[in-house]
């Protein structure tokens, strides 16, 4: 199959990758560029495991053709944190603190489609989260946790605490 | 499972190379706008295709225009988050932005389109109905010139449409709706949200000047039948008419009696026909209602 050198702009750093047009981004992102944050649950767009920040809005990594991402910037959990002091983003702090994370496999997509959203609208409903976040699935079921530590989250920001 | 057939991939930068592309790849070749149907049925290896056409950055097939009395026009390729929270659409179509709001997941609305979900012709897909019950027609575009066909004469059911070797799907035409009328729509699935719906309808009614004689009526069913289908019994029922109690009994039985549903995985027949029932009930009194203050 052709291969071609694409290059990703992924939290904030240029990828040069060699890739198909058949590959995904998912893969892509996971197996050539190494940054496994961004978890495969269905491959079908039904789990939001995959989920990650294409300018700013929450997509599917899973649906998406690498090459077809070329010139957009691309944010995956690993570039929420602050890439200095390694500190995490405040919502994933609040993540753990409301022990919003059991296994785990859930949390980079619900933590990024709940930054998308807030990013766009600071102070959202009850309601407008849980829309949001429609499309991830826990199969741990800790979705009053998640709720809660989204809440917080946007009640400290309200506060100007974050 | 995963792993897709070998295609090429062209990403045009303007709407005439886009439709260059598609005459000349011809039926080898498949467009790409969100790719939320496309690529699950490559993964799925329902479709083979040797080419992909990337028309999903092409801002010439973006955008949306909503003025005071002029109707709309939504262009194919505007991602279906940006009709969803569009205000001048949600002010004039509730009953569409409604529908785009039930479809999927926020990720899902936010890469997929309005073109790609009629193109794909599923006949439970979200937006046919609505679109319908508002009149509205599609602009298909290829480089010999521009046609105009409502939306159901557009798609033909079971993913099959109207389009012909070398057409895109350009934009949708919504017509101004006419005074004292509101179209809602309405649908039910097996949960709240990412469901494939069991039965979707959407209504639009128009009353006369005493705000309480129908004087129009439109119901589009969808998944009861292989494209969305609109009904002939019930403005029979309606038309000329004030809405009463037993009118409604009336109308959800003729909206039965002409749904053809299927038993599939999603719902037995008999349950769509009863889902549908109680759809037309609830839809005609709420846009009744709607249609006196409108
Ligand atoms: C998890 C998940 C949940 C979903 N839930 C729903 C739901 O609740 N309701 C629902 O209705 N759908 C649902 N879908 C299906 C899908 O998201 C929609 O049908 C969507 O609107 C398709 O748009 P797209 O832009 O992604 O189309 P694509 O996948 O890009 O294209 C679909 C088809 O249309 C063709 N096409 C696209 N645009 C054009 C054009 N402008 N001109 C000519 N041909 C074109 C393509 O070649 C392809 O054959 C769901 C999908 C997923 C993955
Ligand atoms: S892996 Fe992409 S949605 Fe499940
Ligand atoms: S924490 Fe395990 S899937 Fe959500």
């Amino acid at each position: 199959m052709k291969k071609q050198i694409i290059k990703l702009d992924i939290n904030n750093q240029i990828y040069e990758v060699m890739v198909s047009p058949t590959d995904l981004l998912v893969d892509v992102i996971r197996k050539q560029i190494g940054l496994t944050g961004t978890k495969k649950g269905c491959g079908q767009g039904d789990c939001g495991a995959c989920t990650v920040l294409i300018d700013g809005k929450a997509q599917l990594s899973c649906l998406m053709l690498a090459i077809a991402s070329e010139g957009k910037k691309i944010t995956t959990i690993e570039g929420i944190a602050n890439q200095e002091t390694g500190e995490l983003h405040p919502l994933q702090q609040s993540f753990l603190d409301h022990g919003a994370v059991q296994c785990g496999f859930c949390s980079p997509g619900m933590i990024l489609s709940s930054k998308a959203l807030i990013d766009e609208n600071p102070q959202p409903t009850e309601e407008e989260i849980k829309h949001a976040l429609e499309g991830n699935l826990c199969r741990c079921t800790g979705y009053v946790l998640i709720l809660e530590a989204v809440e917080s989250y946007v009640e400290a920001l309200s506060k100007g605490e974050v | 499972m995963n792993i897709l057939h070998e295609f090429e991939y062209f990403k045009p930068k303007s709407k005439k190379e886009a439709l260059e592309l598609v005459k000349s790849k011809g039926s080898s070749a498949k467009v790409l706008a969100g790719g939320t149907d496309l690529i699950i049925q490559m993964k799925e290896k329902m479709i083979k295709t040797d080419a992909i056409i990337d028309i999903s950055d092409l801002e010439e097939l973006k955008g949306i225009k909503c003025e005071e009395g002029k109707g709309a026009e939504i262009l194919a390729c505007t991602k279906l988050v940006d009709i969803e929270f569009n205000a001048d659409l949600k002010k004039k179509y509730p009953a569409l932005t409604y529908a785009v709001s039930q479809l999927g997941s926020n990720q899902v609305r936010v890469m997929a389109t309005m073109g790609g979900n009629c193109c794909h012709s599923s006949p439970a897909a979200e937006t046919p109905a609505p679109l319908s019950a508002l009149g509205a027609k599609v602009v298909l575009a290829s480089l010999e010139g521009e046609r105009e066909l409502a939306i159901e004469d557009f798609i033909h059911g079971n993913r099959k449409n109207a389009l012909k070797e070398g057409e895109i799907l350009y934009k949708f035409i919504l017509p101004e709706p006419v005074k004292k009328s509101a179209c809602r729509y309405g649908h039910i699935g097996l949960r709240n949200a990412m469901e494939i719906d069991c039965a979707n309808m959407a209504v639009n009614v128009e009353l006369e000047e005493d705000k309480a004689t129908i004087k129009n009526v439109k119901l589009v069913m969808g998944s009861v039948s292989i494209k969305p289908l609109v009904s002939e019994a019930v403005p029979k029922v309606l038309v000329g008419k004030k809405l009463t109690d037993e009118l409604i009994a009336t109308t959800g039985e003729a909206a039965q009696s002409e749904a053809k549903p299927i038993s599939d995985v999603r719902a037995s027949a008999e349950y769509r026909k009863d889902v549908i029932g109680a759809l037309a009930r609830r839809l005609v009194k709420e846009a009744y209602e709607a249609a006196k203050e409108a």
